[in-house]
């Protein structure tokens, strides 16, 4: 149950949010429950008289080192290649990693990634040094653009962000994962039941990234075992091996020495 | 000389004309213990650079701080 980001192995294959929970409490409850390594986080402009981000920064922080894991700050809100590369940079220094999840979005309605400023914010950043871990819709041409740039994590999304329509085109993800099988496929947004995490791995992906699903469910704590139980399931399900599915139906008792044959009406 | 941080206005002497200047005003003193990091006209701007990356009139500082996000 291991999940490798650019180098670097994790032992779970959960990356996750940490917006909208009731309350930080419950928030790092849930992380910690996840057993995810990987928080995802971002960078805002706060009220010179507000101090509320700092406790859920702290918050943060805490359960990051207690899981010995990784900030992962996004690049939300941005809608052009120019301001996710400039948002990326705050957040290098602050957070002193290089990793970086890049979101430009296209679409207010959808919140669908802009396919042409993620190339050119990818191409600018990875110049610069990042790791960058790609928010993208599930095109297959643009994964592999993507790929070619240099990702080795690819994140295509499931379904719109916050939707929690779960795996809106599973044909697509699956064409990614078999033409693309060397990168690091994580499925991002739109997950909302556990099946989706569990399906998303039956498929080979290499993990989730999701927050909503967690923090609006009644219990997120409860969620998060639930989530991470999903994922460990699909995993087995895809070492096992999926049988292949048939057209026909296929008796599954026996069929010789089956009773009453030849006895019509009874 | 007038400028804008975090879209709001602020005006600045003479003396204050760096971006260490007008951070220097515009956070409280504890809010300049947190983590944070600055942005000039959409450019990000290194903290090593604060005290010498000087300021003109209608320029606009964004300052950003660490919160959730999914």
């Amino acid at each position: 149950m291991s999940l490798t980001i650019y180098g670097e192995t994790l032992s779970n294959r959960m990356l996750i949010g940490s917006a909208l929970y009731p309350s930080p409490e419950i928030m790092k409850n849930a992380i910690l429950a996840s057993g995810s390594q990987v928080v995802t986080l971002s960078l805002k402009r706060q009220n010179p008289q507000s101090l509320s981000g700092e406790k859920i920064w702290q918050y943060i922080q805490e359960v990051v080192t207690q899981n010995n894991g990784h900030l992962l700050p996004n690049t939300a809100g941005c809608k052009s290649a120019k301001e996710a590369v400039t948002l990326a940079k705050m957040s290098r220094e602050i957070f002193q990693t290089n990793w970086i999840k890049l979101e430009v979005i296209g679409d207010d309605y959808n919140l669908q990634p802009d396919p042409i400023e993620l190339l050119s914010a990818t191409e600018q950043l990875i110049a610069d040094g990042f790791k960058v871990l790609p928010y993208c819709t599930d095109d297959l041409v643009l994964c592999q653009r993507l790929y070619d740039l240099g990702c080795e994590v690819i994140m295509p999304w499931a379904s719109p962000i916050g939707t929690g329509k779960g795996l809106m085109n599973p044909y697509n993800l699956e064409t990614i994962r078999l033409r693309l099988p060397d990168a690091t496929l994580i499925l991002d947004a739109g997950i909302g039941k556990p099946s989706d995490a569990c399906l998303a791995m039956e498929m080979g992906y290499d993990g989730i990234l999701l927050n909503s699903a967690i923090a609006l469910a009644d219990n997120p704590v409860a969620m998060a075992k639930a989530f991470a139980l999903a994922l460990a399931a699909g995993e087995q399900g895809y070492i096992a091996g999926v049988m292949q599915e048939r057209q026909t139906a296929h008796p599954s008792t026996p069929t010789l020495d089956t009773p009453f044959w030849h006895q019509p009406g009874v | 000389m007038n400028i804008h941080i975090n879209g709001e206005p602020l005006s600045l002497s003479n003396e204050e004309q760096s971006v260490a200047a007008a951070l220097g005003i515009y956070l409280t003193a504890q809010q300049a213990l947190l983590s944070f990091a600055v942005a000039l006209n959409g450019e990000f701007v290194s903290k090593d650079d604060y005290a010498t990356t000087v300021l003109s009139s209608g320029d606009s500082l964004d300052v950003l701080f660490p919160i959730q996000g999914g």
